[in-house]
Protein backbone atom coordinates (compact mmCIF):
# COMPACT_ATOMS: atom_id res chain seq x y z
CA UNK A 1 0.00 0.00 0.00
CA UNK A 2 1.49 3.54 -0.94
CA UNK A 3 0.04 6.76 0.66
CA UNK A 4 1.07 10.51 -0.33
CA UNK A 5 1.91 11.55 3.71
CA UNK A 6 2.89 9.25 7.14
CA UNK A 7 -0.65 10.21 8.58
CA UNK A 8 -2.53 8.32 5.87
CA UNK A 9 -0.10 5.71 6.18
CA UNK A 10 -0.94 5.15 9.96
CA UNK A 11 -4.78 5.31 9.18
CA UNK A 12 -4.51 2.16 7.79
CA UNK A 13 -1.84 0.31 9.42
CA UNK A 14 -3.27 -3.29 10.39
CA UNK A 15 -4.86 -3.76 7.06
CA UNK A 16 -1.67 -4.25 5.09
CA UNK A 17 1.91 -6.11 5.43
CA UNK A 18 4.14 -3.49 3.74
CA UNK A 19 3.20 0.06 3.89
CA UNK A 20 4.98 2.76 2.35
CA UNK A 21 4.45 6.93 2.24
CA UNK A 22 5.74 9.82 1.43
CA UNK A 23 4.78 13.45 2.72
CA UNK A 24 4.31 14.76 -1.03
CA UNK A 25 1.84 17.70 -0.45
CA UNK A 26 -0.45 19.17 -2.80
CA UNK A 27 -1.51 16.54 -5.64
CA UNK A 28 1.77 16.76 -8.41
CA UNK A 29 0.76 13.88 -10.88
CA UNK A 30 4.94 13.36 -11.98
CA UNK A 31 6.64 13.84 -8.27
CA UNK A 32 3.53 11.42 -6.93
CA UNK A 33 4.58 8.65 -9.47
CA UNK A 34 7.66 8.82 -9.29
CA UNK A 35 7.38 7.76 -5.81
CA UNK A 36 5.23 4.97 -7.14
CA UNK A 37 8.22 3.96 -8.79
CA UNK A 38 10.58 3.17 -6.07
CA UNK A 39 8.03 1.33 -4.23
CA UNK A 40 7.28 -0.58 -7.20
CA UNK A 41 11.20 -1.03 -8.61
CA UNK A 42 11.72 -2.58 -4.82
CA UNK A 43 8.98 -5.91 -5.83
CA UNK A 44 7.74 -7.09 -8.92
CA UNK A 45 3.86 -6.47 -8.43
CA UNK A 46 1.68 -8.60 -10.98
CA UNK A 47 -1.51 -6.51 -10.18
CA UNK A 48 -1.47 -2.55 -9.57
CA UNK A 49 -4.76 -1.56 -7.78
CA UNK A 50 -5.91 2.33 -7.90
CA UNK A 51 -9.21 4.09 -6.81
CA UNK A 52 -11.73 4.79 -9.38
CA UNK A 53 -11.05 8.58 -8.47
CA UNK A 54 -9.92 11.82 -10.67
CA UNK A 55 -6.16 11.23 -9.12
CA UNK A 56 -6.58 7.27 -9.26
CA UNK A 57 -7.09 7.54 -12.96
CA UNK A 58 -4.71 10.03 -13.07
CA UNK A 59 -1.52 7.82 -11.22
CA UNK A 60 -2.87 4.93 -13.11
CA UNK A 61 -2.47 6.09 -16.22
CA UNK A 62 1.37 7.53 -15.60
CA UNK A 63 2.57 4.58 -13.61
CA UNK A 64 0.91 1.77 -16.55
CA UNK A 65 2.55 3.59 -19.59
CA UNK A 66 6.07 3.53 -17.16
CA UNK A 67 6.06 -0.46 -17.89
CA UNK A 68 3.16 -1.00 -20.38
CA UNK A 69 1.08 -2.64 -18.25
CA UNK A 70 -2.53 -3.70 -19.49
CA UNK A 71 -5.18 -1.17 -18.08
CA UNK A 72 -8.74 -0.98 -17.32
CA UNK A 73 -10.77 1.61 -15.42
CA UNK A 74 -14.19 1.41 -14.24
CA UNK A 75 -13.49 -2.22 -12.50
CA UNK A 76 -16.10 -3.61 -10.61
CA UNK A 77 -15.25 -7.65 -10.66
CA UNK A 78 -12.06 -9.48 -10.73
CA UNK A 79 -11.00 -12.83 -11.67
CA UNK A 80 -7.81 -13.93 -11.47
CA UNK A 81 -6.34 -16.99 -14.02
CA UNK A 82 -2.74 -18.08 -13.97
CA UNK A 83 -1.06 -15.25 -16.56
CA UNK A 84 -4.31 -13.01 -16.50
CA UNK A 85 -7.26 -11.29 -15.18
CA UNK A 86 -10.76 -11.54 -16.11
CA UNK A 87 -12.68 -8.23 -15.39
CA UNK A 88 -16.03 -6.79 -15.68
CA UNK A 89 -16.06 -2.82 -15.99
CA UNK A 90 -18.35 -0.49 -16.93
CA UNK A 91 -18.97 1.17 -20.66
CA UNK A 92 -21.11 3.73 -22.52
CA UNK A 93 -21.65 5.61 -19.39
CA UNK A 94 -22.57 2.98 -17.16
CA UNK A 95 -25.20 1.59 -19.66
CA UNK A 96 -23.36 -1.50 -20.18
CA UNK A 97 -20.60 -3.49 -18.85
CA UNK A 98 -17.37 -5.48 -21.02
CA UNK A 99 -15.72 -8.47 -20.01
CA UNK A 100 -12.18 -7.92 -20.85
CA UNK A 101 -8.78 -10.04 -19.98
CA UNK A 102 -5.97 -8.41 -18.98
CA UNK A 103 -2.56 -10.28 -19.47
CA UNK A 104 -0.11 -9.61 -16.50
CA UNK A 105 1.47 -7.55 -14.99
CA UNK A 106 -2.05 -5.11 -15.11
CA UNK A 107 -3.07 -1.85 -13.24
CA UNK A 108 -6.99 -1.64 -12.37
CA UNK A 109 -8.76 1.19 -11.31
CA UNK A 110 -11.52 -0.30 -9.07
CA UNK A 111 -15.21 1.20 -9.01
CA UNK A 112 -16.06 2.45 -4.91
CA UNK A 113 -18.25 -0.07 -3.26
CA UNK A 114 -17.48 -2.97 -5.36
CA UNK A 115 -15.82 -4.98 -2.72
CA UNK A 116 -16.77 -4.25 1.28
CA UNK A 117 -13.95 -2.77 2.56
CA UNK A 118 -11.03 -5.20 4.07
CA UNK A 119 -10.62 -5.93 7.72
CA UNK A 120 -7.70 -7.45 9.24
CA UNK A 121 -5.49 -7.57 12.17
CA UNK A 122 -1.94 -7.76 10.24
CA UNK A 123 1.40 -6.41 11.38
CA UNK A 124 2.51 -3.69 9.32
CA UNK A 125 5.80 -1.88 8.64
CA UNK A 126 5.59 1.38 7.75
CA UNK A 127 8.46 2.49 5.23
CA UNK A 128 9.25 5.99 4.15
CA UNK A 129 9.68 7.09 0.88
CA UNK A 130 12.46 9.85 0.04
CA UNK A 131 10.10 13.14 -1.08
CA UNK A 132 10.40 13.29 -4.99
CA UNK A 133 11.38 16.47 -7.31
CA UNK A 134 8.30 18.82 -7.82
CA UNK A 135 6.92 18.84 -11.70
CA UNK A 136 5.06 21.84 -11.42
CA UNK A 137 3.92 24.91 -9.34
CA UNK A 138 0.56 23.81 -6.82
CA UNK A 139 -1.71 25.73 -4.92
CA UNK A 140 -4.54 23.50 -3.67
CA UNK A 141 -8.08 24.76 -2.26
CA UNK A 142 -9.80 22.24 0.06
CA UNK A 143 -13.10 21.92 -0.77
CA UNK A 144 -15.68 23.24 1.55
CA UNK A 145 -17.65 20.46 3.07
CA UNK A 146 -21.10 21.58 4.50
CA UNK A 147 -22.82 19.08 6.52
CA UNK A 148 -21.98 15.34 5.99
CA UNK A 149 -19.47 14.31 3.10
CA UNK A 150 -21.72 12.24 0.00
CA UNK A 151 -19.10 9.72 -0.29
CA UNK A 152 -19.40 9.03 3.30
CA UNK A 153 -23.22 9.08 4.15
CA UNK A 154 -25.54 5.87 4.43
CA UNK A 155 -27.95 8.62 2.94
CA UNK A 156 -27.55 10.87 0.14
CA UNK A 157 -30.42 12.82 -1.48
CA UNK A 158 -29.56 14.63 -4.73
CA UNK A 159 -31.24 17.86 -6.43
CA UNK A 160 -31.43 17.66 -10.46
CA UNK A 161 -32.58 19.88 -13.14
CA UNK A 162 -36.52 19.96 -11.86
CA UNK A 163 -34.78 21.97 -9.28
CA UNK A 164 -35.88 25.68 -10.48
CA UNK A 165 -33.82 27.82 -8.18
CA UNK A 166 -31.26 28.30 -5.36
CA UNK A 167 -33.52 28.67 -2.95
CA UNK A 168 -35.16 25.90 -3.70
CA UNK A 169 -32.08 23.32 -2.84
CA UNK A 170 -33.06 24.03 0.86
CA UNK A 171 -35.86 21.82 0.35
CA UNK A 172 -33.59 18.97 -0.64
CA UNK A 173 -31.02 20.30 2.37
CA UNK A 174 -33.45 19.85 5.09
CA UNK A 175 -34.67 16.41 3.48
CA UNK A 176 -31.10 15.52 3.79
CA UNK A 177 -30.64 16.94 7.63
CA UNK A 178 -34.08 14.81 8.84
CA UNK A 179 -32.73 11.20 7.07
CA UNK A 180 -29.35 12.26 8.60
CA UNK A 181 -27.60 11.98 5.08
CA UNK A 182 -25.73 14.14 2.97
CA UNK A 183 -27.66 16.34 0.05
CA UNK A 184 -25.66 16.86 -3.41
CA UNK A 185 -26.33 17.92 -7.31
CA UNK A 186 -25.83 16.73 -10.55
CA UNK A 187 -23.54 18.32 -12.74
CA UNK A 188 -25.33 20.96 -14.48
CA UNK A 189 -26.65 22.40 -10.96
CA UNK A 190 -22.74 22.61 -9.81
CA UNK A 191 -21.12 23.57 -13.04
CA UNK A 192 -23.58 25.51 -15.11
CA UNK A 193 -25.42 27.10 -12.47
CA UNK A 194 -22.80 27.35 -9.61
CA UNK A 195 -24.94 26.24 -6.46
CA UNK A 196 -22.91 23.50 -5.69
CA UNK A 197 -18.63 22.94 -5.33
CA UNK A 198 -19.30 18.76 -5.82
CA UNK A 199 -21.74 16.65 -7.99
CA UNK A 200 -22.51 12.81 -8.33
CA UNK A 201 -21.60 11.59 -11.09
CA UNK A 202 -18.67 10.46 -13.69
CA UNK A 203 -16.71 13.69 -13.60
CA UNK A 204 -17.36 14.32 -9.71
CA UNK A 205 -18.44 12.14 -6.53
CA UNK A 206 -18.97 8.55 -7.10
CA UNK A 207 -21.35 7.60 -4.01
CA UNK A 208 -22.94 4.11 -2.33
CA UNK A 209 -24.84 5.12 0.13
CA UNK A 210 -27.92 2.86 1.33
CA UNK A 211 -30.25 4.93 -0.30
CA UNK A 212 -30.21 7.29 -3.04
CA UNK A 213 -32.97 10.08 -3.35
CA UNK A 214 -32.75 11.57 -6.47
CA UNK A 215 -35.57 14.94 -6.93
CA UNK A 216 -35.81 16.16 -10.17
CA UNK A 217 -32.99 13.95 -11.74
CA UNK A 218 -33.55 12.47 -14.92
CA UNK A 219 -31.00 9.93 -14.93
CA UNK A 220 -28.29 10.71 -17.68
CA UNK A 221 -25.94 8.14 -17.64
CA UNK A 222 -23.19 10.43 -16.66
CA UNK A 223 -25.05 10.57 -13.29
CA UNK A 224 -26.65 7.80 -12.96
CA UNK A 225 -22.75 5.92 -13.32
CA UNK A 226 -21.95 8.01 -9.65
CA UNK A 227 -24.70 6.51 -7.80
CA UNK A 228 -25.36 3.08 -9.34
CA UNK A 229 -23.84 0.95 -6.51
CA UNK A 230 -26.62 2.44 -3.68
CA UNK A 231 -28.16 -0.23 -2.39
CA UNK A 232 -31.55 1.58 -2.23
CA UNK A 233 -32.97 3.87 -5.52
CA UNK A 234 -35.83 6.63 -5.10
CA UNK A 235 -36.54 8.49 -7.58
CA UNK A 236 -39.06 12.00 -7.71
CA UNK A 237 -39.46 13.20 -11.30
CA UNK A 238 -42.77 14.71 -12.90
CA UNK A 239 -41.67 13.05 -16.31
CA UNK A 240 -42.47 9.40 -16.68
CA UNK A 241 -40.11 8.93 -19.14
CA UNK A 242 -37.20 10.03 -17.37
CA UNK A 243 -34.80 7.37 -17.70
CA UNK A 244 -34.12 7.30 -13.46
CA UNK A 245 -37.98 5.13 -13.38
CA UNK A 246 -35.93 2.19 -15.54
CA UNK A 247 -33.21 1.67 -12.65
CA UNK A 248 -35.38 2.81 -9.16
CA UNK A 249 -36.29 0.53 -6.63
CA UNK A 250 -39.21 3.44 -5.69
CA UNK A 251 -40.55 6.04 -7.38
CA UNK A 252 -43.00 8.68 -7.37
CA UNK A 253 -44.18 10.36 -10.73
CA UNK A 254 -45.38 13.85 -9.28
CA UNK A 255 -44.25 17.40 -8.81
CA UNK A 256 -41.29 17.56 -6.76
CA UNK A 257 -42.72 20.97 -5.25
CA UNK A 258 -45.49 18.74 -3.94
CA UNK A 259 -44.23 15.66 -3.29
CA UNK A 260 -41.14 16.71 -1.28
CA UNK A 261 -42.30 19.19 0.95
CA UNK A 262 -44.98 16.40 1.80
CA UNK A 263 -41.85 13.77 2.91
CA UNK A 264 -40.51 16.66 4.73
CA UNK A 265 -43.69 16.95 6.84
CA UNK A 266 -44.34 13.06 7.76
CA UNK A 267 -40.55 13.01 8.43
CA UNK A 268 -40.72 15.67 11.11
CA UNK A 269 -44.21 14.38 12.62
CA UNK A 270 -42.88 10.82 13.34
CA UNK A 271 -39.98 12.61 15.25
CA UNK B 1 4.34 26.94 -30.92
CA UNK B 2 3.32 23.29 -31.80
CA UNK B 3 0.18 21.82 -30.31
CA UNK B 4 -1.32 18.32 -31.05
CA UNK B 5 -4.78 17.87 -30.53
CA UNK B 6 -5.62 14.03 -29.66
CA UNK B 7 -9.05 13.16 -30.99
CA UNK B 8 -11.25 10.35 -30.18
CA UNK B 9 -14.80 10.15 -31.76
CA UNK B 10 -17.18 8.44 -29.65
CA UNK B 11 -20.62 6.80 -29.77
CA UNK B 12 -22.90 9.26 -28.12
CA UNK B 13 -24.05 7.29 -25.02
CA UNK B 14 -27.63 9.11 -24.10
CA UNK B 15 -28.84 7.25 -27.41
CA UNK B 16 -27.83 4.09 -26.70
CA UNK B 17 -30.13 1.72 -26.95
CA UNK B 18 -30.03 -2.48 -26.68
CA UNK B 19 -31.98 -4.97 -28.54
CA UNK B 20 -33.99 -7.53 -26.07
CA UNK B 21 -30.91 -9.69 -25.25
CA UNK B 22 -29.04 -6.41 -24.08
CA UNK B 23 -26.65 -6.39 -26.81
CA UNK B 24 -25.85 -2.80 -27.88
CA UNK B 25 -27.06 -1.18 -30.63
CA UNK B 26 -23.65 0.75 -31.79
CA UNK B 27 -24.63 0.41 -35.69
CA UNK B 28 -27.89 3.14 -34.96
CA UNK B 29 -25.54 5.02 -32.14
CA UNK B 30 -25.04 8.22 -33.63
CA UNK B 31 -20.47 9.07 -33.35
CA UNK B 32 -19.07 12.16 -32.64
CA UNK B 33 -16.17 13.86 -31.38
CA UNK B 34 -16.51 13.69 -27.31
CA UNK B 35 -17.23 17.07 -25.48
CA UNK B 36 -14.05 16.97 -23.80
CA UNK B 37 -11.94 16.50 -26.39
CA UNK B 38 -14.08 19.37 -28.15
CA UNK B 39 -12.80 21.49 -25.75
CA UNK B 40 -9.07 20.69 -25.78
CA UNK B 41 -9.35 21.63 -29.41
CA UNK B 42 -10.85 25.04 -28.32
CA UNK B 43 -8.18 25.95 -26.06
CA UNK B 44 -5.29 24.67 -28.98
CA UNK B 45 -6.99 27.11 -30.84
CA UNK B 46 -7.51 30.14 -28.78
CA UNK B 47 -3.82 29.56 -27.92
CA UNK B 48 -3.46 30.08 -32.34
CA UNK B 49 -5.35 33.01 -31.72
CA UNK B 50 -3.58 34.96 -28.82
CA UNK B 51 -0.04 33.35 -29.23
CA UNK B 52 0.27 32.38 -32.56
CA UNK B 53 0.33 28.02 -32.90
CA UNK B 54 0.53 25.38 -35.37
CA UNK B 55 -2.21 22.84 -34.37
CA UNK B 56 -2.21 19.32 -35.33
CA UNK B 57 -5.26 16.79 -34.54
CA UNK B 58 -4.67 13.35 -34.78
CA UNK B 59 -6.72 10.27 -33.72
CA UNK B 60 -6.29 6.72 -33.65
CA UNK B 61 -8.69 4.58 -36.20
CA UNK B 62 -9.58 4.89 -39.65
CA UNK B 63 -13.05 4.40 -40.19
CA UNK B 64 -15.56 6.69 -41.38
CA UNK B 65 -15.90 8.17 -37.82
CA UNK B 66 -12.57 9.00 -37.18
CA UNK B 67 -12.26 10.67 -40.52
CA UNK B 68 -15.25 12.48 -40.26
CA UNK B 69 -13.87 13.64 -36.65
CA UNK B 70 -10.81 14.80 -38.30
CA UNK B 71 -12.32 16.87 -40.90
CA UNK B 72 -14.40 18.62 -38.25
CA UNK B 73 -11.46 19.72 -36.37
CA UNK B 74 -10.39 21.14 -39.74
CA UNK B 75 -13.50 22.61 -40.45
CA UNK B 76 -13.29 24.02 -36.39
CA UNK B 77 -9.72 25.62 -37.26
CA UNK B 78 -6.73 23.08 -36.92
CA UNK B 79 -4.33 22.92 -39.38
CA UNK B 80 -3.55 19.75 -40.25
CA UNK B 81 -5.31 16.91 -39.66
CA UNK B 82 -3.94 12.83 -39.20
CA UNK B 83 -5.62 9.95 -38.84
CA UNK B 84 -3.31 6.44 -37.59
CA UNK B 85 -4.52 4.11 -39.55
CA UNK B 86 -5.31 0.98 -37.13
CA UNK B 87 -8.53 -1.48 -37.36
CA UNK B 88 -10.47 -2.36 -34.94
CA UNK B 89 -9.54 0.98 -33.02
CA UNK B 90 -12.50 0.65 -30.85
CA UNK B 91 -10.98 -2.88 -29.61
CA UNK B 92 -7.27 -2.15 -28.87
CA UNK B 93 -6.26 -1.37 -25.52
CA UNK B 94 -5.31 2.06 -23.82
CA UNK B 95 -1.30 1.43 -23.68
CA UNK B 96 -1.56 1.40 -27.58
CA UNK B 97 -3.90 4.10 -28.23
CA UNK B 98 -1.17 6.00 -26.31
CA UNK B 99 1.61 4.90 -27.50
CA UNK B 100 0.29 5.80 -30.84
CA UNK B 101 -0.10 8.98 -30.04
CA UNK B 102 3.25 9.52 -28.15
CA UNK B 103 5.00 7.83 -31.35
CA UNK B 104 3.09 10.39 -33.73
CA UNK B 105 4.35 13.12 -31.32
CA UNK B 106 8.03 12.08 -31.88
CA UNK B 107 7.82 11.53 -35.75
CA UNK B 108 6.41 14.40 -36.11
CA UNK B 109 7.19 16.88 -33.34
CA UNK B 110 8.82 18.19 -31.57
CA UNK B 111 5.63 19.92 -29.85
CA UNK B 112 4.78 22.10 -26.97
CA UNK B 113 1.69 20.71 -25.66
CA UNK B 114 -0.32 17.95 -26.05
CA UNK B 115 -4.12 18.88 -25.81
CA UNK B 116 -6.48 16.01 -25.38
CA UNK B 117 -10.24 15.67 -23.39
CA UNK B 118 -10.22 14.27 -19.69
CA UNK B 119 -11.98 11.40 -20.89
CA UNK B 120 -13.84 10.22 -23.81
CA UNK B 121 -17.84 10.28 -24.35
CA UNK B 122 -17.37 6.72 -23.69
CA UNK B 123 -15.59 4.76 -22.00
CA UNK B 124 -14.56 7.96 -19.93
CA UNK B 125 -11.29 6.19 -18.54
CA UNK B 126 -9.30 9.05 -18.30
CA UNK B 127 -6.03 7.30 -18.92
CA UNK B 128 -4.29 8.15 -21.92
CA UNK B 129 -3.48 11.93 -21.74
CA UNK B 130 -1.15 10.84 -18.26
CA UNK B 131 -0.25 7.66 -20.54
CA UNK B 132 1.14 10.04 -23.12
CA UNK B 133 2.64 12.17 -20.68
CA UNK B 134 4.48 9.25 -19.05
CA UNK B 135 5.99 8.21 -22.37
CA UNK B 136 6.95 11.09 -24.02
CA UNK B 137 8.49 12.58 -20.54
CA UNK B 138 6.09 15.82 -20.96
CA UNK B 139 4.75 17.40 -17.67
CA UNK B 140 1.38 16.86 -16.99
CA UNK B 141 -1.91 18.80 -16.17
CA UNK B 142 -5.06 16.87 -15.81
CA UNK B 143 -8.53 17.44 -15.89
CA UNK B 144 -8.04 21.14 -16.55
CA UNK B 145 -11.27 22.85 -16.07
CA UNK B 146 -9.39 26.54 -17.03
CA UNK B 147 -6.17 26.49 -19.03
CA UNK B 148 -4.19 30.06 -19.45
CA UNK B 149 -1.51 29.58 -21.82
CA UNK B 150 1.41 31.82 -22.16
CA UNK B 151 4.61 31.18 -23.85
CA UNK B 152 6.64 28.90 -22.09
CA UNK B 153 4.16 27.80 -19.45
CA UNK B 154 0.80 27.16 -18.80
CA UNK B 155 -1.41 27.96 -15.43
CA UNK B 156 -4.88 25.82 -15.45
CA UNK B 157 -7.40 24.95 -12.80
CA UNK B 158 -8.18 21.69 -12.11
CA UNK B 159 -10.72 20.24 -9.85
CA UNK B 160 -10.23 17.06 -8.28
CA UNK B 161 -12.05 14.84 -5.99
CA UNK B 162 -10.92 16.80 -2.72
CA UNK B 163 -10.74 20.13 -3.88
CA UNK B 164 -9.22 22.77 -6.33
CA UNK B 165 -5.64 22.47 -7.68
CA UNK B 166 -3.74 25.80 -9.24
CA UNK B 167 -1.09 24.48 -11.59
CA UNK B 168 1.77 26.21 -13.18
CA UNK B 169 3.90 23.82 -15.83
CA UNK B 170 6.65 24.34 -18.01
CA UNK B 171 6.45 22.86 -21.60
CA UNK B 172 6.24 20.35 -23.14
CA UNK B 173 3.45 19.49 -20.97
CA UNK B 174 0.21 17.64 -21.94
CA UNK B 175 -2.89 19.08 -20.96
CA UNK B 176 -6.06 17.41 -20.31
CA UNK B 177 -9.36 19.36 -20.68
CA UNK B 178 -12.86 18.78 -19.22
CA UNK B 179 -16.22 19.74 -20.95
CA UNK B 180 -16.62 23.02 -18.67
CA UNK B 181 -13.56 24.32 -19.89
CA UNK B 182 -15.36 26.49 -22.68
CA UNK B 183 -17.99 26.45 -25.46
CA UNK B 184 -16.13 24.86 -28.41
CA UNK B 185 -16.98 27.19 -31.41
CA UNK B 186 -19.02 25.97 -34.38
CA UNK B 187 -17.59 26.10 -37.37
CA UNK B 188 -19.08 28.41 -40.30
CA UNK B 189 -20.05 27.01 -43.19
CA UNK B 190 -17.37 29.07 -44.85
CA UNK B 191 -14.92 27.38 -42.94
CA UNK B 192 -16.69 24.03 -43.19
CA UNK B 193 -16.11 24.72 -47.37
CA UNK B 194 -12.94 25.60 -46.61
CA UNK B 195 -11.98 22.52 -44.58
CA UNK B 196 -13.40 19.88 -47.98
CA UNK B 197 -10.25 20.97 -49.76
CA UNK B 198 -8.17 19.97 -46.93
CA UNK B 199 -6.62 16.61 -46.81
CA UNK B 200 -6.59 14.34 -44.11
CA UNK B 201 -3.04 12.53 -43.89
CA UNK B 202 -2.95 9.16 -43.10
CA UNK B 203 0.22 7.48 -41.18
CA UNK B 204 0.41 4.12 -40.90
CA UNK B 205 1.16 2.02 -37.32
CA UNK B 206 4.62 0.87 -39.00
CA UNK B 207 5.82 4.28 -39.84
CA UNK B 208 5.39 4.60 -36.20
CA UNK B 209 6.87 1.40 -35.42
CA UNK B 210 3.90 0.85 -33.15
CA UNK B 211 3.11 -3.10 -32.24
CA UNK B 212 -0.61 -3.10 -31.83
CA UNK B 213 -2.50 -5.03 -28.88
CA UNK B 214 -5.83 -6.10 -29.61
CA UNK B 215 -8.52 -7.39 -27.12
CA UNK B 216 -9.72 -10.50 -28.03
CA UNK B 217 -13.20 -11.68 -27.82
CA UNK B 218 -14.96 -8.09 -25.76
CA UNK B 219 -18.30 -9.01 -24.66
CA UNK B 220 -20.26 -5.98 -24.12
CA UNK B 221 -23.98 -6.38 -22.61
CA UNK B 222 -26.65 -3.95 -21.04
CA UNK B 223 -25.75 -3.53 -17.56
CA UNK B 224 -28.34 -4.27 -15.58
CA UNK B 225 -29.11 -3.75 -11.80
CA UNK B 226 -31.84 -5.53 -10.24
CA UNK B 227 -34.02 -3.09 -9.03
CA UNK B 228 -37.35 -3.24 -7.92
CA UNK B 229 -39.17 -0.61 -10.13
CA UNK B 230 -42.30 -0.13 -7.73
CA UNK B 231 -43.56 3.38 -9.31
CA UNK B 232 -46.13 5.43 -7.64
CA UNK B 233 -48.30 8.35 -8.85
CA UNK B 234 -48.73 12.08 -7.55
CA UNK B 235 -50.81 13.67 -9.93
CA UNK B 236 -52.63 15.74 -7.11
CA UNK B 237 -52.35 16.74 -3.12
CA UNK B 238 -53.90 13.52 -2.19
CA UNK B 239 -52.43 10.93 -4.57
CA UNK B 240 -49.29 12.48 -2.99
CA UNK B 241 -49.81 12.10 0.33
CA UNK B 242 -50.54 8.54 -0.19
CA UNK B 243 -47.67 8.26 -2.24
CA UNK B 244 -45.44 9.36 0.26
CA UNK B 245 -46.38 6.94 3.00
CA UNK B 246 -46.38 4.48 0.62
CA UNK B 247 -42.81 5.39 -0.33
CA UNK B 248 -41.84 5.88 3.35
CA UNK B 249 -43.01 2.49 4.68
CA UNK B 250 -41.11 0.49 2.30
CA UNK B 251 -37.84 2.64 2.86
CA UNK B 252 -38.57 1.53 6.94
CA UNK B 253 -39.29 -2.25 6.06
CA UNK B 254 -35.83 -1.76 3.67
CA UNK B 255 -34.34 -0.78 6.86
CA UNK B 256 -32.82 2.28 4.83
CA UNK B 257 -34.46 5.34 7.20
Amino acid sequence: MFLPGRELAEKVSGLYGEIYYSDLGPFDPLAYVSALYEVASSFSADIAVFPCTGKGRVLAGLFSAKNSRSTATDVYRVESKENSLVVRRLVYGGKAEANLELNLPATLCLLQGSYAEAEANLTSRINEVSKQNQSCRVEFIPKKVEGIEPDKAEVVVVGGRGIKTKEDLKMIMELAGLLKGAWSVTRPLAVDEGWSETWIGITGLTVSPKLYIGIGVSGQPHHMMGARSSKIVVAINSDRNAPIFEECDYGIVGDLYVVVPEMIKRLKNVK
Amino acid sequence: MRIIVALKPTYDVSQLKFDSEGVPLLDTCPVTLGEADKCALEEALKVKESLGATVVAVTVGQSEAHIKGIKDALAMGADEGYIIKIKNAWNISSITVANAIARFAVVTGPYDIVFTGSGAGDTHSSIIGPMVSALLGYRLVANADKVEVKEQKAKAKCTMEDGTYNYEVQFPAVITVTSEANEPRIPTLKAILRSKNMQVKEIGPEQLDLSVEEYKDIKVIKHMVERKRVIMEASDQKSAEESVIKLLTFLKDEGVI
